[in-house]
């Protein structure tokens, strides 16, 4: 049993004990049965976007059930995206986009304060960064509209289902996520890098940009990345906060379940998959994965 | 000259602070009014929305099935997450990169999306149904959507990804080499894995349970989607009250009992936090 585990390859390079091995268990079963166990959560994760984009292939009319593994390959869906939905991706890409970047330039600051400064109840001041992760999406979307009815009855501006309001609530769930970033790759910052270029005669701007944005650039890109893609699938803000005719990607695909099904939604379905998948390739040539892992996991 | 970090803060500060506060004890007080149709509220500060809560056999139902649904996301979560965070802590190879990756992508992509691959392969002619009736395991088409299992299948898709990543930072923080000594010494993996392994990564282990089980508590588009309009869990709830029945106030009390739900957990987990540290038990 013993050589069926990953730890087996910490004996391979030598340097460690080789652990002893017990008799009988030679036979992989208990390997086999362990990688078996762990790849049911990777078909259990990954099946339904396989499909997805494998039905999106499949040509049938519209009243064929959809098929998955397809059996006449085509791109025929992929010319009946509806108009609908280039909008809403449209809107859900420049919302996401924009969130993400409201989120850096409010966020970087705060990360800066908040490792840096040695105000009191700094604890406080971070949990507070923090909360909108803590609080129920649904909630924040109830909260939002109540708010932006209320600012509508006070000062006759109403916000909600516009794109200033949608950007506002993205952007209050966008921040936490750039602040823990950032603040994680702050707290590892080693403070003398910039001590040095401001003794050589570089100013704070200059220091910022030419020593600290550089450091800090992976937890930025990470946080940044996090903002982006909760925004571009988030459903329980948009519901409330968009109006008919103005939604966002999912919550377009989130009515349209209700309704009648059409396979071109699998088409554009498919693009957002395709898109998440290469800016995540994108964000993995960078800065890393590991990177992008360990300067956040976000909440 | 000394940088004033302090005041850096302070922009960022109040914009995160106006939003939250705003915006929470706005729909805060407004469910202390009364609905009185058509979006419009009443004047008086009333508890009669909370007192219904209370005694509504409806509402607590949905309160009950919202936590055992949860909890059941939460369970299975764990039960398949931490042996693949497990299993990606401790390979060695670049294969740990891309199934790492694997995961990411996964909570990446919206549920909405993933909600159709589910129906498809769910329907009456879809992959599962006519794989599990061809061996003869079924003998009519079963679906997942509209009932329990389907909910609590959503909410896995919503934090099995999460769990993975956050289970894989708490494996990362016990040294191999404890279960090098513990098999050095004679131990077969059970016993490593019943003596080393689960002891050591229990106290991470909980506080992850907690956060899942928050996240299954107030997510609501898996739930609103495989639920397929006959099960309600609070959010789906929040959801239907507001947006089709247009009840401020009653949306407004069904938040802000999730919000306090799941404050009164969050600090439950902050508490074993600072428990488990002032004893040890956390490796950081």
């Amino acid at each position: 049993m013993t050589a069926s585990t990953p730890l087996a390859t910490t004996a391979s390079n030598g340097t460690r004990p080789q652990p002893q091995r017990q008799p009988g268990f030679h036979f992989p079963l208990a390997k086999v049965s362990f990688y078996g166990f762990c790849s049911l959560s990777y078909i259990f994760l990954l099946s339904p976007l396989v499909v997805v984009v494998g039905a999106s292939l499949h040509r049938g009319s519209r009243y064929t059930v959809v098929k998955f593994p397809p059996e006449e390959l085509s791109l025929y869906w992929y010319t009946q995206i509806p108009d609908a939905h280039w909008e809403a991706l449209t809107l859900s890409f420049s919302l996401a986009f924009m969130a993400s970047i409201l989120a850096c330039i409010v966020g970087i600051p705060a990360a800066l304060g908040l490792v840096r400064s040695n105000i009191p109840v700094k604890g406080l001041f971070s949990s507070i960064f923090r909360a909108p992760l803590q609080i129920p999406s649904i909630v924040t979307g109830v909260a939002f509209l109540q708010m932006y009815y209320l600012f509508g009855d006070l000062t006759g501006i109403y916000v909600n289902g516009t794109f200033a309001g949608l950007l506002l609530g993205h952007l209050f769930v966008g921040i936490p996520y750039v602040v823990g970033t950032v603040g994680a790759v702050l707290q590892r910052f080693d403070t003398r890098l910039e001590e040095a270029a401001l003794s050589l005669g570089a100013g704070r701007i200059t220091t910022f940009r030419r020593v600290t944005l550089p450091v800090i650039m992976p937890g930025v890109y990470a946080g940044g990345l996090y903002a982006f893609m909760v925004s571009f699938g988030d459903v329980p803000i948009s519901i409330f906060l968009s109006a008919p005719g103005f939604v966002t990607f999912p919550v377009e695909l989130f009515y349209g379940m209700e309704n009648d099904f059409n396979p071109s939604v699998l088409a554009s379905s498919t693009l957002v998959i395709l898109f998440s998948l290469g800016l995540l390739l994108l964000m993995q040539r960078i800065v890393g994965l590991e990177n992008l892992l360990r300067s956040g996991g976000g909440s | 000259m000394k940088a004033r970090w302090d005041l850096i803060l302070v922009p960022s500060f109040v914009l995160s602070f106006v939003l939250m506060a705003a915006s929470q004890i706005i729909f805060l007080r407004a469910s202390f009014y009364k609905d009185l149709g058509l979006g419009r509220q009443g004047e008086d500060i009333i508890f009669t929305n909370y007192g219904r809560f209370f005694t509504d056999e409806f509402y607590l139902s949905v309160l009950w099935l919202t936590i055992q649904v949860s909890f059941l996301a939460m369970l299975f979560t764990l039960v398949f997450g931490f042996p693949v965070a497990y299993m990606i802590a401790r390979l060695r190879s670049r294969w740990a990169m891309v199934l790492l990756a694997g995961i990411v992508i996964s909570t990446f992509i919206t549920i909405v999306i993933k909600v159709f691959g589910i129906y498809i392969m769910f329907s009456a002619s879809g992959i599962v149904n006519q794989t599990l009736m061809g061996l003869g395991i079924l003998d009519k088409p079963w679906t997942v959507i509209g009932n329990d299992a389907g909910v609590v299948v959503g909410l896995m898709h919503f934090t099995l990804g999460f769990g993975v990543l956050v289970l894989y930072s708490v494996v990362q923080t016990i040294p191999r080499s404890l279960e090098e000594a513990a098999q050095i010494h004679g131990s077969n993996r059970w016993r490593v894995w019943t003596r080393v392994i689960i002891p050591l990564s229990l106290p991470g282990v909980t506080v992850s349970a907690l956060m899942i089980f928050n996240m299954c508590m107030g997510a609501f588009t898996s739930a609103a989607l495989l639920g397929g309009g006959r099960v309600f869990t609070l959010p789906v709830l929040i959801q239907r009250v507001v947006i089709m029945e247009v009840k401020y106030s009653m949306g407004g009390t069904l938040a802000a009992v999730l919000l306090i739900s799941v404050l009164l957990i969050n600090l439950l987990s902050i508490y074993l936090m600072t428990r488990m540290r002032k004893q040890r038990l956390v490796i950081t």
